[in-house]
């Protein structure tokens, strides 16, 4: 039904076959009825391959119909579309069409029984009889008067001697009407005979009526109907009226009936006869034309159903294609092209709904290419949005995350790739730094507040994060307002910011303590020589000490100045491979050899194989912690170890390692933050944490090789662990 | 004399190729309920026997044939219907790949009629004119039953060696209809009927 061609529907070409072959059938039939009804000899040869044929084209007709109301019946089922108008269109047409047909047909059944039986009134055949006895009548007159004269003649000439017998019979010809007579013997012999025709030279033999009546001995009278109207009356007569007697001689005279007479009485035979022939076909005519007519009807009938029924599949075949069209537009299908019925007002509908199906074909595949555009540009964008260091989240009023990027769940530390469609505080449930983050946003939002931009730092205990969050409505899917967080984890920044105001402030601190602690501290020894010798024993000593404290406490401020330069020295790598295993195993070993009564267990990892870093400044690092951890450790037993994670961790968490913390009373504050900024400079990690038990962790990240230092350091977050060495204190 | 080599009409008929859409035409005229009427011609129709002699290089056909004698034929013939009697004869020279040719195909066709005016029956010979009458139906039927010396064939028209199969029937039907009136008479007209072939083989 549906297809691409434009050019009004053909017609099947078993639609053209059948007709063919009812036309052939037809065509046929009517020749060889034609042809039986000529040659009658042929009739009972021809009669049944016309009625074969006859019969093939009924019930040809009647399986077409039976299979198309059987066909209307299941699509009126089924709810076809356009079968109930189908099916009221032909029995509109068929009531229309059958009702004259019946009464036409009852009308002239009637006139043709009427009719017929009026030609055969019993008037006529009651005269035709009565013609037919008088004609008989007539000539039985002439037969008896013949018989007669022929039985007296017989017996007048049973005494004529032998040689008379030509003569007498010459007479009685001539005063006759007689055209022969002859004289037989017992033996059948012509004795003598006489003939009006001069040219006869032996009469012709009597028929077998003749000789069997003779044969019995009596007279015979018959009449034989002759070619060409004329009539015979014979008659035989034995010679002797006693059968007993001798004389077997029989007289066989022929009359002809007067022409007159024959002629009336012949065309009485031919008028009797003619209507003894119509009146056979009386029934038969009356038989024929009910049978014809109803066969007419029948056919018409049928035909009238079969042409309702085509005209109203062919009126609702284009309704039908709409119909199916128009589903098929509905389930999208805007390719469908229905064929072209004609060219009058349906197919003006079915042009205009090819036309309207094109147009809507070409705005959805129009639509398709926007579409496409806008996917490939979501594609790019969803590519530079997962290559962004910054989070960008977006969601709904409800939030709902409608979209978040790599970077936004490593930075706050969760799986978001499948977070689409989902709620954004169910995802921060038990997860401590996006549950803050989440709490702030809706705190936000809950203020009414849409578009901000602020820092949120968020306390996930000792790893703090500080954000830079940007808020902005969004128009999401569906016409759905929302909102897009853009954030980026500034914590590396601000500790960068710290660090280097650290710096600048150890390296002006030192530099402007150190300038005059070199003048007090020669000041105060020349102080105590030049002094010293002038006083007394009391006050010389008091001036000693005194002069020791000062350079004591000169000496110590020196070393803590040049720890602040230290800690205030620019970076300076020399990168090398080593073994980290082995240099914890030296360093280590170096402070078991020192004789402190503190155990240190090592627990190594095998498999860690060559690093690449700046091997004094890993050292540094490990001395820094081991020192850190044995004055930790000082003056208490193995059993205070939750008193020297309280120690140490006693400060904020995220604090440990800034410059100038510290708990210890003659700490400089700078040993954990030096390891902190060589840890950074090697663009790794290190945190800390207090046991549950008691003790605390301090675990150091190091990348495995250089060439990732420079990639990671400016990330401070997301360092993928490459090596790590942990430190019980 | 050449006669017959002991095949039954019946199975003469089984012998020759008949059409089946003949059979099935016959049985949807009968299923069909068409031809409700009675068969006027119900009866006896066939060649009881047939055979050909030669005589000065003229085959004559001798048959005897019984023709069905029926109140409905006596009543129609006294009413002045006309029924005409033929008697086919076919002579078709075998052939062992090929259609059978056809050599001879006679029809001796035979007029009766009932005379009123003289109360006999004329048996009319369509082809010559000539005719006989009788007194009785009975006598014309046997008249008509009779055929003897019918020249059918002259030597020349036969091959030496050939096998040729002769064939026989008769049949009657309703005469002087005209063309109209026959067309009428198609569906109902039951005064038509053919005997089956009587055949048998000839080898010269």
């Amino acid at each position: 039904m549906v297809t691409d061609n434009l050019t009004p529907r053909r017609r099947p070409w078993g639609t053209w076959a059948l007709g063919l072959l009812w036309a052939v059938i037809g065509t046929s039939a009517l020749l060889l009825l034609a042809k039986s009804v000529q040659h009658s000899s042929d009739f009972g040869r021809l009669q049944p391959w016309i009625l074969l044929l006859n019969v093939i084209g009924v019930i040809g007709l009647t399986a077409l119909i039976a299979r198309k109301i059987w066909q209307l019946v299941s699509d009126f089922r089924a709810n076809v579309p356009g079968s109930r108008l189908t099916a009221r269109t032909v029995s509109t047409f068929g009531a229309l069409v059958i009702a004259p047909l019946l009464v036409v047909y009852l009308f002239s059944l009637d006139f043709l029984n009427r009719g017929i039986d009026s030609w055969f009134r019993i008037e006529v055949k009651q005269g035709l009889n009565d013609a037919m006895l008088l004609s008989r009548a007539a000539i039985d007159v002439r037969m008896r008067e013949y018989g007669s004269r022929t039985e007296d003649f017989a017996a007048a000439l049973a005494s004529v001697p032998h040689e008379e017998l030509i003569r007498r019979l010459n007479e009685e010809l001539r005063a006759t009407d007689a055209s022969e007579i002859v004289l037989f013997d017992s033996d059948q012999h012509v004795t003598a005979f006489s003939s009006d025709n001069p040219l006869e030279v032996a009469p012709a033999a009597p028929p077998r009526d003749v000789l069997r009546q003779i044969g019995q001995h009596r007279p015979y009278v018959g009449i034989d109907p002759q070619v060409g109207g004329q009539y015979l009356i014979r008659v035989a007569a034995p010679l002797s009226e006693s059968g007993d007697s001798a004389d077997r001689r029989y007289v066989y005279a022929v009359y002809e009936v007067p022409q007159q007479l024959a002629k009336l009485s012949e065309r009485v035979q031919q008028t009797y006869s003619q209507y003894g022939d119509l009146a056979a076909l009386r029934e038969p005519l009356k038989n024929s034309f009910r049978l014809t007519l109803t066969l007419v009807l029948l056919l018409a009938m049928l035909a009238a159903i079969y042409g309702a029924i085509q005209s109203a599949q062919r009126l609702v075949r284009p309704v039908q294609d709409l119909i199916a069209g128009t589903r098929a537009v509905g389930k999208g299908d805007f390719g469908t092209r229905l064929p072209l019925p004609s060219r009058d007002e349906l197919g003006y509908l079915v042009h205009s709904f090819n036309d309207m199906t094109k147009r809507l074909r070409r705005a959805r595949e129009e639509a398709w290419r926007s579409q496409e555009a806008v996917e490939r540009e979501r594609g790019r964008l969803a590519v530079i949005l997962a290559r962004l260091s910054t989070g960008v989240l977006a969601v709904d009023r409800e939030l709902t995350v409608r979209m978040a990027n790599e970077a936004a769940g490593q930075i706050m530390g969760v799986d978001l790739a499948q977070a689409t469609g989902s709620s954004l505080p169910q995802l921060a449930a038990g997860k401590e730094r996006f549950s803050q983050f989440v709490a702030a946003l809706v705190v936000r939002f809950a203020a009414g507040r849409e578009e901000w931009r602020e820092q949120i730092d968020l306390d996930g205990g000792s790893d703090r994060r500080a954000l830079m969050c940007a808020c902005t409505p969004l128009v999401v899917e569906g016409g759905e307002r929302g909102y897009i967080i853009v954030f980026d984890d500034i914590t590396a920044l601000l500790q960068a910011q710290r660090d280097a105001a650290w710096g600048e402030v150890a390296r002006r601190l030192a530099h402007e303590i150190k300038n005059p602690l070199t003048p007090i501290q020669l000041s105060a020894e020349r102080m105590r020589r030049k002094l010293t010798a002038n006083m007394g024993r009391e006050d010389a000593e008091l001036l000693r000490r005194s002069t020791d404290t000062i350079v004591q406490q000169v000496e110590t401020m020196k070393q803590m100045v040049n720890a602040f330069s230290e800690y205030a020295r620019a970076p300076d790598m020399k990168i090398t491979s080593f073994s980290l295993n082995e240099l914890v195993a030296e360093v280590v070993e170096l402070y078991r050899s020192s004789g402190s009564r503190v155990q240190i267990r090592m627990d190594l990892d095998p498999r860690l194989g060559i690093i690449e870093a700046d091997r004094g400044r890993v050292r540094q690092i490990l001395n820094n912690l081991l020192v850190n951890a044995l004055e930790a450790l000082e003056g208490y037993d193995s059993r205070a170890i939750v008193d020297i994670s309280t120690r140490l961790l006693q400060t904020e968490d995220a604090e440990w390692a800034d410059p100038y913390v510290t708990s210890k009373p003659r700490g400089t504050g700078l040993g954990l933050a030096i390891v902190k900024k060589i840890v950074e400079e090697h663009g790794g990690r290190i945190d800390a944490e207090n046991r549950p038990e008691g003790g605390a962790i301090v675990r150091v990240t190091l990348p495995l090789r250089d060439s990732t230092r420079a990639a990671h350091s400016h990330r401070a977050s997301g360092v993928r662990p490459a090596a790590r060495k942990e430190s019980l204190g | 004399m050449y006669r017959g080599q002991g095949t039954t009409p019946r199975q003469c008929a089984s012998m020759r190729v008949r059409s089946p859409w003949v059979m099935l035409a016959a049985g949807c005229m009968m299923l069909g309920g068409v031809l409700a009427v009675a068969d006027a011609l119900d009866g006896v129709l066939q060649v009881r026997s047939a055979f050909v002699d030669l005589d000065h290089s003229v085959f004559q056909l001798h048959a005897r044939i019984d023709y069905p004698m029926t109140p409905a034929i006596s009543d129609a013939l006294r009413d002045g219907v006309d029924l005409i009697f033929d008697v086919d004869a076919r002579v078709e020279r075998a052939r062992r790949f090929w259609f059978d040719s056809t050599v001879v195909d006679l029809t001796l066709r035979r007029e009766l009629a009932y005379h009123t005016v003289s109360d006999r029956y004329v048996v009319r010979d369509t082809a010559t004119g000539d005719q006989q009458t009788f007194a009785t139906l009975d006598a014309a039927l046997q008249y008509l039953g009779t055929v003897d010396g019918w020249p059918i064939l002259v030597g020349p028209q036969l091959e030496a060696g050939a096998r040729y199969v002769i064939s026989v029937r008769a049949g009657i039907r309703r005469g002087h209809l005209s063309s109209s009136l026959r067309a009428l008479l198609f569906w109902t007209d039951d005064w038509s009927r053919v005997s089956d072939w009587y055949t048998w083989s000839l080898t010269t």
